[in-house]
């Protein structure tokens, strides 16, 4: 492993979309992919109303030039020029459109919104998931709400995990929760936005199954969880360097994987026979040709 | 007629070296570990069984201890965090011992060209024989043990010796 700093900006255009090889790229220098941002209904509508906005100054943009054009035609007395045509968005039928975001309309999720208040930031339904996103310091609060309420009723913690969005602003996490009820077959979504070094309560203290899952955050993106009873590392080992699914961890490592234990036999097996052929007399030597 | 007829003595004997029973008695009765670390394992279990039958080869016992073992089959992909206990069953494992290293993976990482994946058991011990494949069927685990008992049966009893001699000088 090199001792090279790492440095802090980004150096030459690289030559791909990632620099991976560590030994061709010996600063350790990694291009952050583009990442896809993070879904949500608000953002959602202002991405639609500011493509609507622009697709209006467009076209009022084509009117006003065209009366221009149309004023000078007359003025030099040559024939008019072509009225413009407002543009039919293409309407898309391959059946791999993206599923938009809409209001939350379901009643379990209506009924949390209720019972959190002003801790929800954003609540919404896309492709017929729930997704309710929490302000980080309450999670622990909504993760008991869902648990303990009579209409809510979510036993199971199924998953919970973490994304890295490095290229965000004001967050650099998002921690996502995966709720089941058994009892009224539903499915729910709770999500907390995280920036680097916020350590969210853990959820362990509501639901147990969370311990191994939070070690697991923990160890492969860096996010330490507060009250976990054991914040170690779980799937590398003790001694492991970064943290494998940030976005700017290197595909190959840092290196970790490159060791040789071979040299070190050599030589143990060299002293073993050169202090038993001594013992014995022996001469082991191949004559060599002269 | 020019014929030699063989004498009394040698209808009743077989001369042949030491070092040849040795290697015969050897290379016929290779005990391997168990040690499965991935999808390779299966298949070496298939060649274990009833259907392919390793135990033709005088290779069928699978030991669940390194000191009672001559023969690893690394069969799956060595991980970063499994190289130094790797290191250790190694260790243990009484002389001579030799290594299969089974399928890509373990001959030099395989599919995972990743961070925790070791590119090749060989990288922490020593390995006779290489089978690529992913996996490699149970014919080209035999076809690689038979390499193995050539290259045993080839072998002198001082061959670890002049090795390191060699390079003493
Ligand atoms: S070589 Fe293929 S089958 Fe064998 S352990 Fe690797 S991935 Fe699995």
């Amino acid at each position: 492993m090199s001792d090279a700093p790492i440095p802090e900006t980004t150096p030459e255009t690289p030559s791909g979309p990632f620099v991976y090889d560590y030994t061709t790229a010996p600063n350790r220098q990694v291009v952050l992919p583009k990442t896809v941002p993070l879904p949500g209904y608000r953002t959602y509508v202002a991405e639609q109303k500011a493509l609507v906005e622009a697709e209006e100054a467009k076209w009022q943009k084509q009117l006003a030039d065209f009366d221009t054009a149309k004023a000078k035609a007359e003025a030099e007395g040559k024939d008019a020029p072509k009225a413009p045509v407002k543009a039919v968005a293409k309407k898309n039928d391959t059946d791999m459109v993206f599923p938009a975001p809409t209001e939350a309309k379901d009643p379990t999720l209506l009924h949390l919104v209720n019972g959190l208040g002003d801790k929800v930031e954003e609540a919404f339904e896309q492709a017929g998931e729930l997704t309710c996103q929490v302000a980080k310091e309450h999670i622990l609060e909504a993760l008991r709400l869902c648990r303990e309420d009579a209409q809510l009723k979510f036993e199971m913690l199924a998953d919970e995990t973490a994304t890295h969005y490095p290229a965000a602003q004001g967050f650099a996490f998002s921690v996502v929760y995966h709720l089941t009820s058994i009892a009224r077959k539903k499915r729910l979504r709770l999500r907390i936005l995280v920036p680097e070094g916020f350590e969210p309560e853990s959820a362990t203290q509501v639901y147990p199954s969370a311990n191994w899952m939070e070690r697991e955050i923990w160890d492969m993106l860096g996010i330490r969880f507060a009250n976990h009873p054991n914040m170690i590392r779980i799937l590398c080992p003790e001694d492991w360097e970064g943290h494998a699914l940030r976005k700017e961890y290197p595909v190959v490592g840092w290196g970790q994987r490159d060791i040789d234990f071979r040299e070190d036999r050599g030589g143990m097996l060299n002293r073993i026979a050169m202090e038993k052929a001594g013992q014995l007399g022996i001469n082991l030597k191949r004559p060599k040709a002269e | 007629m020019g014929v030699m007829q063989p004498s009394a003595l040698e209808q009743i004997l077989i001369t042949t070296k030491v070092e040849k029973v040795m290697n015969w008695s050897r290379a016929t009765s290779v005990w391997p570990m168990t040690f499965g670390l991935a999808c390779c394992a299966i298949e070496m279990m298939a060649a274990g069984a009833a259907r392919f039958d390793f135990d033709r080869f005088g290779c069928g016992i699978f030991r669940a201890t390194p000191r009672q073992a001559d023969l690893m089959i690394v069969a799956g992909t060595v991980t970063y965090k499994m190289a130094p206990t790797i290191k250790l069953l190694y260790d243990q494992m009484p002389e001579p011992k030799w290594v299969i290293a089974m399928g890509s993976c373990a001959t030099c990482g395989g599919p995972f060209d990743s961070y925790h994946t070791i590119q090749g058991v060989d990288k922490i011990i020593p390995v006779d024989v290489y089978i690529p494949g992913c996996p490699p069927r149970p014919e080209s685990l035999f076809y690689g043990f038979m390499k193995l008992q050539d290259k045993i049966m080839s072998s002198s009893l001082a061959d670890r010796y002049r090795e390191i001699f060699e390079e003493v000088g």
